[in-house]
């Protein structure tokens, strides 16, 4: 059993963390509003020409170059008052122990006559904010709408409110737990896993805890409902930081499966003013282009945007070498896909019986 | 068309024939047209005389039960100068009377428009027309009359004399028209009427008893135009041709009152012989007056004394032809005699009435033409300068005709037959009218085309009261509100060539623009004067108004921009400051606000900064 009772107050430190720079923000414009002088923030740049590969940590990140938003610019007064506004709810939102949505923000806005235009403009408004405290707006309490469920032996303790201490197992329900808030913000207690594996499909998912793959393979497994959300990702993040299991990753035999691996390894470009999100570790299982012809899968042919976004990829710095670089080469010269569930072919179990351990065995010398 | 068919049915024939074109292409056409010709003519008159003019118009139905199209009254009134009570059956009685052929601006420019509305209306309902006219502050003449459609000829059907204090017209009709159509349109005319008539007060009472008025918005009168003479490169063959008629010296009646005149100059009271005249008057000749001479020289022809002489009338002398008509009373025939061109009294009639030489013609009968200029013409058209113009073949004067047209060393036509509206009164007339936030107005200088002076002027409003529903153009012609067949219109043309954008000017803009040409001859497209043809001087002038317009427009626009932009910053810093300063207290954890309040002033302050 892993335990970490040393660190065992992680999200109680990080909430302080951030609440404590939320104050001093609010000081500091405060001060500023008093001495007549106009507030302003400083926010790290996301502007195409600041997103850089940092080839060291292995993912993107914000370069040097920073903007200013300032209330002496009567064009940005208006989203430096919203900005000031988020900082102000969120602070509520974090010192209650409220978790809200994108949506869910939007709409509070109105309450106080910051006037956001539609959802888009308060959702990048959310992002200004991640890169001001340099925070993934989870801690904020703040959760996209879609969620995805993780399953296995895991016990975590809720520190929202009303259920402050109280502990739950993960593998008690066999449907899975929603990654939500309350399970976002908990501690992660203990764990007998020793491998968590993300998967993209909630029907494959399924599948697994049926077939027993968290007892067959001890592990966790996370359903990441296609491209992995923010609050997935930080989840794999946590198991693979603080209990130090290994991140497996299964997803389409396309070139979107691939991609999916990738950005939860290594982030993606939207992200790239947080560091938070990234398992540089987590291994890409599969299906791979070569795995189509290996293991004899029935096929659909790509699309023309398949083919162009492989096209686009091949562009993308993390894709210029190894299995990633090569992957991507046999795709294009396929120009055929196969999905998770092309295994069924050969029996229902055979992606849990054969495919897995064999892929398990390969990653090893990844 | 050829002078055959124009002489074998009788003018107002010709034009009931040809009504389409002058506008009375229907009832709800013709009760429109029919308004436009009486308050046109009223105004004119108004104008000629610098007399504030006061219109009253009412349209009523005959029987309101009825459904349109139905009869209607339509009765014009105003406070003009009336009409001689003895020309007014012909003013409204023939068409091409008019007084105003003579050269100079007025609305009224063939002479058929009040005729052909009277025509319309009695073809339509059989009524006669009702004019009463006092031009004299005394007394009011009211005739009832019926047009004779196949002679060009008034019946009188009833007149009658009344005491009366002021002078004006009033014209009343019954004519078919349907008002539930043209009412948008006549309510339309008359209030853009107003607009370019500024100094006019204007009542329209429609057939449901609604009373519109138009009051006066200006005291001034503009300055009237004067009437000029011709420019050469405005007048065609025809045109000549009619000069020349009446340059020719008229052979004088033979009354009574003109043989005594003979018997004076001659010095003889008693009866004289045909021979004795003739002598008597050679001894004379350089003492007698011009109207004398030729009554001697014809005199000569006919071989006859006083008693004579009172028996006949000359008809026509055709010197050219050397023949001499006249018609014998006593025997009720036309006779013709052949002139012996080697008689010393020929060359007398000659000179006479083949008139002036092409060099005083050409100086005495057109404006701007100084002898220089009149002989390097003659030269120029290999016509002789001495040349009597009474006595030119047609070819030749079909070669002058064209030689006016081509000489290009004529000076520009004289404005001063114009009387555009000026600046003031346009302008103060667009401000009452529209309330515009910005307005501007232009007059530019005279220009001419083949001839023809004109002027433009034109004005530009925005905003205000006026709807953002895109530019409207007000077209005026002469004072005229130009109201049918838009598309064709050059004013249009030019507006809609304009890139606007490049005057700040967007999207539906709440944007009028009024034009006004004058001219002695408006190139109107048809005889229905509803819009203007284009003429590349006259386009040239439209385009060069407009464009100064547009550059004053997009200053206003500018610098509305800016005034609007303060206004704006001021607003947003009073609404967000307060805001920031409300989250900021409790995200830092304080009790009292920050005193934010010196930024809020600081911040409607800030100057913009030039991107
Ligand atoms: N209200 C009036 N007061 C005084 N004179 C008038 C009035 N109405 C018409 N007249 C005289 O009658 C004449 C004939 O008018 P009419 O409308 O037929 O011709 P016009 O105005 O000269 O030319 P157009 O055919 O273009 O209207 C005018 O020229 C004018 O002399
Ligand atoms: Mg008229």
């Amino acid at each position: 059993m892993k335990n970490k009772s040393n660190k065992q107050k992680t999200a109680e430190t990080r909430k302080a963390n951030l609440l404590s720079v939320l104050e001093k923000h609010g000081i500091n414009i405060y001060d500023d509003l008093d001495k007549g002088k106009f507030p302003q923030f400083v926010i790290p740049s996301r502007s195409v020409n600041n997103i850089v590969y940092d080839k060291k940590i292995r993912q993107y990140i914000l370069g040097n170059a920073s903007a200013i938003r300032s209330s002496r610019n009567m064009s940005q007064l208006r989203s430096y008052t919203q900005l000031t506004w988020l900082a102000f709810f969120v602070n509520r939102l974090v010192r209650e122990g409220k978790s809200s949505t994108l949506r869910d923000i939007y709409y509070s806005s109105q309450a106080f006559s910051i006037d956001f235009e539609d959802q888009p403009e308060s959702d990048n408004i959310i992002v200004d904010l991640e890169a001001v405290t340099s925070s993934p707006r989870e801690e904020f309490h703040i959760f996209p709408e879609e969620r995805s469920s993780v399953f296995g032996d895991l016990t975590i303790e809720y520190t929202v409110p009303g259920y402050e201490g109280k502990r739950v197992n993960l593998s008690d329900h066999p449907d899975g737990y929603l990654i939500g808030p309350s399970l976002s913000s908990a501690e992660l207690v203990d764990t007998s896993a020793e491998l968590v594996i993300a998967i993209e499909k909630g029907g494959l998912f399924t599948r697994f805890v049926e077939e027993n793959v968290h007892k067959k393979f001890k592990s966790i497994i996370v359903d990441t409902a296609g491209q992995a959300p923010r609050s997935t990702r930080s989840l794999l993040k946590r198991l693979n930081q603080e209990l130090g299991l290994p991140v497996v990753i299964l997803a389409d035999g396309d070139v979107y499966g691939e991609h999916i691996a990738m950005v939860i390894k290594s982030g993606s470009a939207n992200a790239a003013h947080l560091r938070e999100l990234t398992v540089p570790d987590a291994k890409w299982l599969g299906v791979w282009a070569t795995d189509i012809e290996k293991y004899k899968l029935p096929t659909i042919p790509m699309t023309e945007s398949d083919i162009k976004r492989i096209y686009d990829l091949q562009k993308d710095p993390r894709y210029q070498e190894g299995n990633w670089k090569k992957q991507l080469e046999v795709f294009l010269k396929l120009k055929r896909k196969a999905e998770l569930e092309a295994f069924s072919k050969y029996g229902l179990t055979n992606i849990t019986d054969k495919y897995l351990p064999a892929k398990l065995e390969e990653s090893k010398s990844l | 068309m050829s002078k055959e068919s124009f002489s074998q049915i009788s003018p107002s024939e010709f034009f009931y024939r040809n009504r389409d074109l002058a506008g009375f292409s229907n009832p709800t056409r013709s009760l429109y047209t029919s308004v436009r010709e009486f308050v046109e003519n009223a105004l004119d008159a108004c104008d000629q005389k610098k007399i504030l003019p006061d219109i009253h118009m009412s349209i009523k139905a005959v029987d309101s039960e009825q459904s349109d199209p139905k009869h209607y009254v339509l009765t014009v009134k105003d406070n003009g100068p009336g009409i001689d009570p003895k020309h007014v059956p012909h003013a409204f009685g023939t068409v091409l009377y008019g007084s105003k052929f003579g050269l100079k601006q007025a609305r009224g420019m063939f002479g058929l428009g009040a005729t052909m509305a009277i025509l319309y209306g009695q073809i339509t309902t059989n009524k006669p027309v009702t004019v009463k006219s006092c031009s004299d502050d005394k007394t009011a003449d009211e005739f009832v009359m019926l047009l004779d459609i196949q002679k060009n000829k008034p019946v009188i059907l009833k007149h009658n004399t009344k005491e009366a204090s002021k002078t004006g017209l009033s014209v009343s009709i019954v004519l078919e028209g349907d008002y539930s159509k043209a009412g948008s349109k006549i309510r339309d005319y008359v209030s853009q009427t107003s607009l370019i008539t500024p100094y006019a007060s204007i009542t329209f009472e429609d057939p449901s008893g609604e009373k519109f008025h138009y009051p006066r918005i200006v005291k001034e009168m503009p300055s009237p135009p004067t009437i000029i003479k011709p420019h050469p490169h405005g007048v065609d063959v025809e045109t000549i041709r009619r000069m020349i008629v009446d340059t020719h010296y008229q052979i004088p009646a033979v009354d009574n009152k003109m043989i005594e005149k003979v018997r004076k100059e001659l010095g003889q009271k008693k009866n004289l012989t045909n021979k004795d005249i003739l002598e008597r008057a050679q001894k004379k000749w350089s003492d007698l007056s011009r109207p004398v001479r030729t009554i001697i020289a014809v005199m000569s022809f006919l071989n006859v004394d006083f008693d004579g002489l009172k028996k006949i009338r000359i008809d026509d002398l055709d010197v050219a032809n050397k023949r001499l008509t006249y018609w014998d009373f006593g025997e009720a025939q036309s006779h013709a005699i052949d002139l012996d061109p080697e008689s010393p009294y020929y060359k007398q009639l000659a000179n006479t009435v083949q008139g002036d030489t092409l060099l005083t013609f050409l100086t005495k009968r057109f404006q701007r033409v100084g002898p220089t200029t009149a002989e390097k013409f003659c030269e120029f058209a290999k016509l002789k300068p001495e040349r009597r113009i009474g006595s030119m073949t047609n070819e030749e004067l079909v070669r002058l005709a064209d030689a006016l047209q081509k000489f290009d060393d004529f000076l520009a036509p004289d404005p001063s037959c114009l009387a555009p509206l000026g600046e003031e009164p346009l302008s103060k007339g667009i401000m009452k009218f529209f309330n515009p936030e910005f307005a501007s107005v232009i007059q530019r200088s005279a220009s001419a085309y083949s001839g023809f002076p004109f002027v433009v002027e034109m004005g530009v409003a925005y905003g205000g009261d006026i709807p953002s529903t895109g530019l409207k153009v007000y077209r005026f012609a002469n004072r005229i509100p130009l109201l049918y067949d838009e598309g064709s219109d050059v004013v249009l043309k030019i507006v809609n060539e304009m890139d606007w954008s490049r005057y700040k000017v967007k999207g539906d803009p709440p944007l009028v623009i009024v034009s006004h040409i004058c001219s002695t001859r408006i190139p109107y497209k048809t005889v229905g004067k509803e819009n203007v043809a284009d003429r590349p001087e006259l386009e040239r002038e439209l385009k060069n108004a407009l464009q100064f317009l547009a550059r004053k427009l997009a200053v206003h626009m500018s610098r509305q921009g800016a005034a609007d932009m303060a206004k704006k910053r001021a607003n947003l810093y009073a609404k967000y400051v307060p805001l920031i300063s409300q989250f900021v207290t409790e995200l830092s954890g304080k009790k009292k606000e920050p005193n934010y309040k010196q930024l809020i002033k600081m911040g409607s302050e800030i100057e913009e900064q030039i991107q």
